[in-house]
């Protein structure tokens, strides 16, 4: 039986190689059905079908997005993630965000995320 | 270090930037720790952030780290609070903020810190919320 380490390590992977690929399904399994994601930018909370709804519309937004660098720690119930957001444009310009990813875990799934970056750089680095 | 351990280093090391007592700070920081923002995105020394620490709280009367959610692992803790300001102004401003720590024989090793610059304004009260 794998540890507690490598299930919330293998999720957290999970759910940025379903985001880079677009793959909104692959996104839901990882979720638990009253997950919610808050984010600082906004300071607000959100549903799942409110996240997946935006994961969905934003998947044309970019020509390619990856999630690098990630460094992984884990706790009993969840784990942090701090990556670097690399976004090509549709032009082929490339930008990219520092971000970090903090997430609750609960029976193998995510039941609660909170994103922090720093808007500031949002418009000039991810071109959004 | 023990969780506890990892814990209690964690909650000193915010109680001392509350209550400014550098000389708390100066022992809890490692003698190689680095400190990493992503406003800035560039790394800096322990003494950068001890000769600045002063400067940091320019034009603030109060400061408060409130909200503290920790969780710590085995050579670390991710801690995410509100930061709550009075300026000498009156104004009171808030930011959230998160910050992954490295821990190593009772010291920080290593800081990361997270924040959204676009709230600057609005937390020192020179312009409104945008977001």
């Amino acid at each position: 039986m794998p540890s507690t380490d490598t299930v919330h390590r293998e999720l957290c992977h999970a759910l940025f190689d379903a985001l880079e690929q677009g793959d909104v399904a692959g996104v839901e399994r990882c979720y638990a059905p009253d997950m919610t994601m808050w984010f600082n930018v906004t300071g607000a909370e959100i549903t799942k079908d409110e996240n997946l709804a935006a994961i969905t519309k934003g998947v044309d937004l970019h020509r390619r997005r990856t999630y690098d660098d990630r460094t992984i720690s884990t706790f009993d119930d969840g784990f942090v993630a701090r990556y670097t957001l690399g976004v090509v444009l549709h032009d082929g310009s490339r930008r990219s965000l520092c971000a970090c990813l903090v997430g609750e875990v609960h029976d193998g799934r995510i039941v609660r995320l909170w994103e922090y970056l720093d808007a500031g750089k949002f418009s000039q680095e991810v071109g959004s | 270090m023990t969780e506890g351990e990892i814990r209690e280093l964690c909650e000193a090391f915010f109680d001392a930037y509350e209550n400014r007592r550098v000389d708390v700070l100066d022992r809890l920081y490692a003698d190689d720790c680095i400190v990493w923002h992503n406003v800035f995105g560039r790394e800096t020394s322990r003494d950068e952030n001890l000769e600045r620490f002063h400067d940091s709280y320019r034009g603030q009367r109060r400061r408060t780290y409130d909200d503290r959610t920790v969780n710590t692992f085995h050579d670390g803790f991710v801690i995410q609070y509100s930061l709550n300001g009075v300026q000498t102004s009156g104004h009171r401003g808030s930011l959230w903020i998160c910050i992954v720590g490295r821990c190593r024989d009772g010291r920080i090793t290593r800081i990361d810190e997270y924040m959204d610059s676009s709230k600057f304004g609005a937390w020192a009260g020179t312009s409104e919320v945008t977001s």
